[in-house]
């Protein structure tokens, strides 16, 4: 071991390089939490003088059927949009990988575009294709069909959430696919070639070899897409112009919060909605945690 | 060509490399047909067959937007936005990633990687609420300084860089700094720094282009139709002049461009700072 110094062998450098980033942390992400934990069990629309009200604001929201439609909703989009989309991205990975012939960085690179489109932006250009009056979508259903059609997508209660998970496929994928192909890559070739020497088949080598190596990337991409999914807010925003659909048909979660928030000024109200995502962000992770260490473990 | 046709692995790649392609049309046609019907009249927009070409229109579409959206203001405040943040984010995450890496095993050290590690799974909308009042007793509500100054200190950041510098910075080179008497800040600015580079860029890129489409927060803190960044100005522009798909599309388009220009400069930036999370 090398002399060193008293002082490079205490605390000190360590806090040091830290003290900007802890700052700022504790002034602008620890205090608001802090803060938003009294909040929650106080009534305050941020003017008058708040009152306690205990664990009232938790309980409006979950009698609120709104509150309830909301979670049901962001339930709904979160579950299939995470299903497409990492689905769609391992299958590309897997056939970028093992299957092209050529136009891998081709691949590579075009799937990826739409994750540079801001959600509102996509919003707004999907927006134009499924227009009622002269959208894409319709006149190529008038043309196949025959009859003009003007049918409103966005007013639709069942068609608003399609149209968000597909918002969330189109920019996601890419993002999923790349995760997959570098999970993919850092498998080792020979256990492959040893597998194709034992004359196993495809699938038995896709789900006994390749699953389960990719264990640990997929629980990053589902728990990447679950923590974004659970506080979707500006594709369905966008989409809605704000309105959350016909009959809330698309409000979710992290809209239901901005609206008690920001339009109805109920910061009690509103923290404790921000205190159930929380809530189901830590069991999602966790549960996901234990699926994948017990993925590893079987293997 | 035709030896190869007759391997019926290879044609059935084949069938599947071709069906990719048209699966790739689907991610990118919503995109080419913005910039076509940014160039095209309204009533060429509404054809059937729609124009797959652009069109002349592209400077009476813009003199049509310029009038009531002047597109270069929410540019630039995009930009002032953007572009602080991002240099203060990425030097402040590389020191700390750099504390982090080098004094492993100091008094504290576990703690602050574990805490740092845990505000990943802390979803922004917790603190949403309460940092709208925050910021409106500071008096910065409606002024940028809410999305700059608070934003910088981001545990993927800090987590990114010292997962990057302990695999980029041998231990050696931080005792040979020592015995050059070198401090620790003085060592972060003139051997670490210039080192890790390349990860600096990608944490950079990512950080310009997840700003750059921030939609809530801004949202949430800007009320001037003055101030507002692109994704806001756009959606604006998009509810108060939808009828008009030419200029919408256009301004749409002008939106994305800085975007696209730096990920044409950085894409291998941009997708070593993806997958950098994945490694562990």
């Amino acid at each position: 071991m090398s002399y060193r110094p008293k002082l490079m062998q205490g605390a000190g450098p360590l806090w040091l390089t830290m003290t900007p980033f802890l700052v700022i942390f504790l002034a602008f992400s620890v205090f608001p939490v802090l803060f938003s934990a009294w909040l929650g069990v106080h009534d305050w629309d941020g003017f008058s003088p708040p009152r306690f009200v205990g664990l009232d604001n938790y309980s409006t929201a979950l009698g609120d059927p709104v509150f309830r439609k909301a979670v049901w909703n962001t339930v709904h989009v979160w579950f299939w949009s995470t299903l497409f989309t990492c689905g769609l991205a391992l299958t590309l990975a897997v056939l970028i990988n093992e299957y092209a012939l050529f136009g891998r960085n081709y691949f590579r690179l075009v799937f990826l575009l739409p994750l540079l489109v801001a959600p509102a932006i996509a919003a707004i250009i999907l927006r134009v294709f499924f227009t009622a009056n002269g959208g894409l979508v319709n006149m190529l259903i008038g043309e196949i069909t025959g009859t003009p059609t003007f049918f409103s997508w966005f007013d639709s209660e069942f068609w608003i959430k399609p149209l968000v998970i597909l918002l969330v496929i189109w920019r996601w994928t890419g993002w999923h696919m790349i995760i997959f192909l570098a999970g993919l890559q850092a498998i080792p070739r020979d256990i492959y070639e040893a597998a194709r020497l034992e004359g196993v088949s495809r699938w038995s080598v896709f789900s006994r070899i390749t699953l389960p190596l990719l264990a640990p990337a997929l629980a990053f991409s589902i728990i990447t897409a679950t923590l974004g999914g659970l506080q979707m807010f500006d594709e369905p925003f966008v989409l809605t112009q704000g309105l959350g659909g016909t009959d809330n048909a698309a409000t979710t979660l992290g809209m239901y919060l901005y609206a008690t928030a920001f339009t109805q000024f109920d910061f009690g109200l509103g923290a404790a909605v921000s205190w159930y995502i929380f809530a189901a962000v830590v069991a999602m992770t966790l549960l996901y945690r234990r699926i994948s260490a017990g993925m590893g473990a079987t293997r | 060509m035709k030896r190869l046709w007759r391997n019926r692995e290879t044609r059935w790649n084949l069938v599947l490399t071709l069906g990719m392609i048209v699966l790739s049309l689907f991610f990118v046609l919503p995109l080419y047909w913005t910039a076509v019907f940014a160039t095209r009249t309204l009533p060429e927009v509404f054809q059937f067959p729609p124009p797959i070409w652009f069109g002349d229109q592209l400077f009476v579409n813009y003199s049509r937007i310029e009038a009531v959206f002047p597109p270069l203001r929410p540019i630039w405040n995009s930009l002032i936005v953007v572009l602080p943040k991002t240099v203060g984010l990425v030097l402040i995450s590389a020191l700390a990633g750099y504390g982090l890496a080098r004094y492993a095993g100091r008094p504290g050290h576990r703690f602050l990687l574990a805490m740092t590690f845990a505000t990943l799974f802390f979803p922004p909308s917790l603190a949403l609420i309460p940092f709208f009042l925050q910021m409106s007793w500071l008096g910065w509500l409606n002024t940028f300084w809410p999305l700059i100054v608070p934003a910088m200190a981001s545990g993927f950041g800090v987590i990114w860089m010292y997962t990057y510098i302990g695999s980029s910075i041998p231990h050696e080179l931080y005792e040979a700094a020592e015995m050059d008497n070198s401090g620790p800040i003085a060592t972060f600015f003139y051997v670490v720094l210039p080192i890790i580079r390349p990860g600096l860029a990608a944490l950079g890129v990512w950080t310009v282009i997840s700003t750059w489409n921030d939609f809530q927060l801004p949202l949430v803190v800007l009320g001037d139709g003055t101030k507002f960044t692109v994704p806001l100005a756009l959606t604006m522009l998009s509810q108060t002049h939808y009828s008009d798909t030419p200029a919408v599309m256009l301004a749409t388009l002008i939106g994305l461009v800085p975007v696209f220009i730096l990920f044409a400069l950085l894409s291998r930036q941009f997708i070593a700072g993806l997958t950098s999370g994945a490694v562990k």
